[in-house]
């Protein structure tokens, strides 16, 4: 009860942070809000492997909160190098290959042990939430908590919350027939004190004079009214924001609808239906990524989302013209 | 010859042209390697990973006695919507999605953690001029599904093609 309603320590001092020391939370709910605060204030490093369908990659992330501010480092370890520095909202992304960097700001990004947007009674009006055991896992101990969705119009999720922290170590996505299709799980974590300031400087910083630097904010997806709305979304989604955004190739502009329930998030496009005109409805589904497009007049719908199939459906099916 | 391989296993050669490739194909140790490698990266894109990529001893005395099938060449992508997800691997792990914050109604939710644009639009990432890496698979037949540029903008996922360089920007920049 205490600690469900608790706000985050802002005043952490000397690069060193730690989650809340007041011991763990009462509820299922009080856990899920701390799990979620912990991604955010606390400071930990580590190397996670994530694995969504047939695909894996490895990914290393530093995280430290210094003043309340976050400072973070991503670091692909798989395929192409690219980097990411984060100092809160604002984004470095450095690309070695492109000898390329790019100043950006972040809106929230989804980055593992960060997997909510919203707090956790938002969540709780779509999933049921639970406590599970305690298991050891990477030398911490961590509580599993379970969020049953309420209907089939999205996956069930289970998260490994270390005890004393919080945070996320390791999250697991379920079909509807219990398989888990996504995994997230950290192989090696440190955490607290462990982690130091200079440990979230970029390692291509040094060598970024000779590159490409875009620091030209963007403005051609701000929010906007794109006209289109979705008639037959699923209990529990609201819209994130809508834009129309450039994509490749494409002589107009796409417009691009956002929904989330807080864990599952999914976009539909929609666009002229061009060159060479698809005329049939046609989908996939690897792990929780499901890609449904549909013709529709002179139109196509897209919807891509972590969402099982029918959802994807039910929504693509129902885009209509802004009343 | 690799192009004829790659051509029969498409399903695009019929009768005499077939017949050439297949006694061709099987006519060497390497054509043969050629062939069963071709299947076999096939296999893998699908995934169904193969348990060796040694030739099994007896596949070519099998592939002999098969009737030979006189089938109307086909190029069905079924497999190429899986493979440009599998393209989108490197990158599908980080995303931006804004937080939704107290829509919905029923009551007031605590307010999100972070407290800067609870909901704000999304920042863009997809840029005007950009290409998008090359299709994986060079199938002609006709709306092939590019999973990956809505991948992309789904997810904000950030990529150097993507994020176009300023030199190729035209018109003001801004270079430090």
């Amino acid at each position: 009860m205490l600690a469900g309603g608790r706000r985050w320590l802002p005043a952490i001092a000397l690069g060193v942070a730690c989650g809340a020391q007041a011991g763990p939370p009462a509820d299922a709910l009080g856990w899920l809000q701390r799990a979620t605060e912990a991604a955010r204030n606390a400071s930990y490093a580590g190397t996670f492997v994530h694995s969504n369908g047939e695909r894996t990659s490895t990914i290393r992330v530093t995280h430290v909160s210094v003043n309340g501010d976050e400072h973070e480092r991503i670091e692909a370890l798989d395929g192409p190098p690219y980097e990411i520095v984060r100092r809160n909202e604002e984004m470095f992304c450095y690309f070695p290959d492109a000898k390329t960097v790019r100043l950006d700001r972040r809106v929230n990004a989804r980055f593992f042990p960060s997997l909510f947007r919203a707090p956790a009674d938002v969540i709780a009006r779509s999933y049921d939430v639970k406590l599970g055991t305690v298991e050891h896992v990477l030398g911490y101990d961590c509580r599993w908590i379970q969020l049953a969705p309420h209907d089939a119009s999205r996956f069930s999720e289970r998260l490994c919350s270390e005890v004393g922290s919080g945070l996320v170590v390791r999250a697991k996505t379920l079909n509807l027939q219990g398989q888990v299709i996504e995994q997230y799980t950290f192989t090696d974590l440190k955490l607290g004190p462990q982690v130091a300031r200079g440990d979230v400087k970029s390692i291509f910083e040094a060598r970024v004079k000779q590159w490409i630097t875009d620091s030209q904010p963007r403005e051609e997806a701000k929010g906007v009214d794109t006209g289109w709305t979705v008639t037959g979304l699923p209990p529990g989604f609201a819209k994130v924001t809508e834009l129309r955004r450039t994509l490749p190739g494409r002589p107009q502009p796409v417009s691009q609808l956002i929904y989330s329930d807080g864990l599952a998030s999914l976009s539909v496009f929609v666009e002229p239906n061009g060159a060479p005109k698809r005329t049939s409805e046609a989908s996939s589904e690897d792990g929780t990524t499901t890609f449904f497009v549909r013709p529709m007049g002179d139109q196509l719908v897209t919807v891509l989302g972590e969402v099982p199939l029918p959802t994807a459906q039910q929504v693509g099916r129902s885009v209509a013209h802004r009343p | 010859m690799t192009q004829e391989i790659s051509s029969l296993m498409d399903g695009e050669l019929q009768g005499r042209e077939a017949d050439a490739a297949v006694s061709a194909c099987c006519g060497d140790e390497d054509r043969k390697r050629t062939w069963y490698l071709y299947h076999a990266i096939g296999e893998a894109m699908r995934g169904q990973a193969p348990a060796s990529l040694a030739i099994p001893a007896n596949v070519f005395e099998k592939l002999r006695q098969q009737p030979t099938v006189l089938a109307p060449g086909r190029r069905v992508p079924a497999t190429v919507t899986r493979v440009a997800l599998a393209a989108a691997a490197s990158v599908a792990t980080i995303g931006v999605v804004g937080w939704i914050g107290s829509q919905g109604g029923g009551g007031a939710p605590v307010e999100p953690v972070v407290a800067k644009a609870p909901t704000a639009s999304i920042q863009p990432v997809a840029s005007t001029a950009a290409v998008v890496t090359a299709p994986v698979l060079n199938v002609q037949t006709a709306p092939v599904l590019n999973v990956q540029e809505y991948l992309v903008a789904h997810r904000q996922i950030p990529t150097p093609d993507l994020y176009r360089p300023v030199t190729n920007r035209a018109p003001v920049a801004v270079a430090r």
